[in-house]
């Protein structure tokens, strides 16, 4: 009898276990499922509410599917404000800044990996420490020193600074060459190539996956920034859409149908480019984090 | 003859490497140079003159230190009549009203609110104890004794308290994060697609989410109130139009657009933990506390430091988000240091005092960053160590 009741607490326990971590993982799928839509309200709400007249905003309780569905909203901010001309100036601010960070970035990340010149270490352990500085520092000073250069009002100030690298990108490339074998330059240098041959046709091949990394967290972090581009950008036409929409909230107060579909516009692109890349961004972000 | 060649080729090597070695990092250093070092000094310097940039530069000293280093505590004990040497009262907007009189008092109707007078504890007038052009930052009253925080420049102090009172939200949404992260890190379907929705509002522009959020938090219209009420919680919050509530409602939606960040590198760094430390566990008996506890967390720590770290360096730098929401009000109760500085600097065109503050706050977040350093030590767990 008792026998009989050990051979079977094996089976019963089994069988428990399987029940706990069923119900572990029902329990997962509820939590996750329900926090992910906590999440997304927001965004259904900035829709909901970028499509109803004006008057359907103040009705409780609030209508989710907007009845009458209209356009009106998009079609204001459209012709009225500069909203569209932001879109352009932020992806060409964005695009710039990153495509030269990422060429000067990876140039100095190359020379710190794999050459030798006097000087290296404490230079590298400089050019580190300024990640650890605080931009806000450096505002005041060189705000005056672009006022000097006549540039306040131009894209200059957004735009120059980051093509002369980042800290993070050249930290970030200074690790990926270094991880690259030894062999790649030894057959080159025999063939008598120079050190930008060496760096243009040996190792940038080999970079992909850093230059994508960083061209995707700088193009989101320059699109996102909105201290400086507040600063320095004082006409419309040259504003960043980020700037542009804060400045809609004093112009449009209470208009929040106005104002949603201006924040739909504004995030749209990186919504899109975030749909497409999904994927690759998150990987990009969990990439660079691991190595910082 | 022929020994030497290869030598002084080499030589010549190592000259011509280190040559266009310094040519590669030109740029970033030059970048260095004018965008970082240079000026970094210039504030510093700035931060001894007076200058709106009109006019020329004048030397300051130390003022603009002094100004932001005027802080004092003031004790003051409840008020007493000078003459009769009683202990007075302030029931509602009446002040002086002396202990004796107190009973009749509080049978009254406040004549504003009609409601019987709520008496307490009087005490002088602020300007009256704190030194000449002090504000209050902020003030702790107790069993009859109110001690007063007042400076020079009280905005400030406000912010600075505002700007580390919200770096709460790093740690609460840090441990949100992680455990999001251990769910997730199943074998679940759906998985990528709940991991992009929750990295999702990291990525989007924050003027964009911060002008969404405003509207949710509309007290009246917005869906939060009624979202609440719905649930049958109370739905009269006044969130950001509320002294005391401001600061809260920042940090909300600082944690909803930090939490996918903060989840994907702790779900990189679980993917990390090798799955024999697990097994080990589960061999020695292990539950899943004691399991996250010996095995999780430790394997977590530098993770955890890292995101502790760029969380804080980024909180103390919040400008955007209370900016476009709140313009640091109502009154100052959600004005970042960032905030001022701005103000400061390019409303008031103050570039002197403005470079005082910004190397303040320069100066508090090194030294937050090289704390979290020394305290690391004790906590952080680097796997490589172990080998050494």
């Amino acid at each position: 009898m008792s026998e009989a009741l050990r051979s079977l607490a094996p089976a019963t326990q089994q069988a428990d276990a399987r029940r706990q971590a069923q119900l572990l993982r029902a329990l997962s799928y509820i939590g996750l499922f329900t926090l992910a839509f906590i999440v997304l309200i927001p965004f259904f709400w900035m829709l909901s509410t970028s499509f109803k007249p004006a008057r359907g905003i103040f009705v409780m309780p609030p209508q989710w599917i907007p009845n009458p569905f209209i356009l009106d909203h998009y079609v204001t901010i459209w012709q009225k404000t500069h909203l569209a001309r932001g879109l352009v100036n932020s992806t060409f601010i964005a695009l710039s800044t990153t495509v030269g960070e990422i060429a000067t970035s990876t140039l100095a990340g190359f020379a710190f990996a794999r050459m030798r010149f006097p000087a290296k270490g404490p230079l590298f352990g400089l050019l580190l420490m300024t990640m650890m500085i605080p931009g806000i520092v450096t505002l005041i000073p060189t705000f005056i020193l672009f006022g000097e250069l006549d540039w306040i009002d131009t894209f200059n100030p957004v735009i120059l600074p980051y093509l002369l690298g980042t800290p993070f990108a050249l930290f970030l490339s200074r690790q990926f060459f270094s991880g690259l074998p030894r062999e790649l330059e030894d057959a080159a240098k025999v063939d008598g190539a120079s050190f930008f041959q060496i760096y243009r046709h040996v190792f940038m091949p080999q970079a992909r996956p850093l230059v994508a990394t960083l061209f995707v967290l700088g193009y989101l972090h320059r699109w996102n920034d909105f201290l400086a581009p507040l600063i320095y950008l004082r006409s419309p036409e040259i504003q960043t859409v980020s700037v542009m929409l804060a400045r809609l909230v004093d112009f449009y107060v209470q208009d929040w149908s106005v104002l949603m579909a201006g924040a739909m516009i504004a995030l749209l692109p990186i919504l899109i480019i975030f749909v497409v890349l999904q994927r690759f961004i998150i990987e990009s972000v969990a990439f660079s984090g691991l190595k910082g | 003859m022929i020994r030497l060649r290869p030598r002084l080729s080499q030589a010549s090597n190592t000259r011509r490497e280190a040559l266009w070695a310094w040519l590669f990092i030109l740029p970033v250093t030059a970048g260095f140079l004018l965008f970082v070092l240079g000026p970094m000094l210039a504030s510093l310097a700035l931060s001894f003159t007076k200058w709106d940039l009109l006019s020329p530069a004048e030397w300051a000293g130390t003022t603009n230190w002094h100004s932001i280093f005027s802080v004092s505590v003031v004790h003051t004990p409840q008020a007493r009549d000078e003459a009769s040497g009683e202990l007075l009262f302030q029931c509602g907007r009446h002040r002086n009203v002396p202990a004796s009189e107190l009973a009749d008092w509080q049978q009254r109707n406040d004549e504003r609110s009609g409601e019987p007078f709520d008496c307490r504890p009087g005490y002088p007038r602020d300007r009256e104890v704190l030194p000449e052009r002090f504000g209050v930052v902020s003030e702790v009253t107790l069993f009859g004794n109110r001690w007063l925080l007042g400076a020079r420049d009280h905005v400030l102090w406000i912010a600075l308290f505002n700007t580390v009172y919200m770096l709460l939200a790093v740690p609460i949404g840090m441990a949100l994060a992680l455990a999001v992260a251990i769910v997730l890190n199943q074998q679940l379907r759906g998985r990528n697609l709940l991991r992009a929705v929750f990295y999702l509002p990291n990525v989007l522009p924050i003027a964009a989410t911060s002008v969404i959020w405003l509207w949710i938090f509309n007290p009246e219209f917005g869906i939060l109130n009624h979202l609440l009420g719905s649930m049958g919680l109370p739905a009269n919050g006044r969130w950001l139009s509320h002294q005391g509530t401001v600061k809260p409602s920042l940090m909300i939606m600082g944690i909803w657009s930090a939490l996918g960040f903060q989840m994907l590198i702790y779900l990189a760094a679980l993917q990390a933990v090798p799955a024999q430390l697990y097994e080990a566990a589960v061999i020695d008996g292990a539950g899943l506390w004691n399991r996250f506890r010996f095995v999780t967390w430790p394997s977590l720590s530098p993770t955890t430091f890292f995101l502790l770290v760029t969380g804080m360096i980024f909180g103390f730098q919040s400008f955007a988000q209370p900016y476009i929401m709140t313009r640091g009000g109502p009154g100052n109760a959600s004005r970042t240091v960032v905030m001022e500085i701005w103000k400061n600097g390019f409303a008031d065109l103050e570039m002197g005092y403005a470079s005082a503050q910004a190397w303040l706050l320069g100066v508090i977040i090194l030294l937050i960053t090289v704390a979290n350093f020394r305290l690391a030590r004790r906590w952080v767990f680097y796997e490589h160590e172990q080998h050494v």
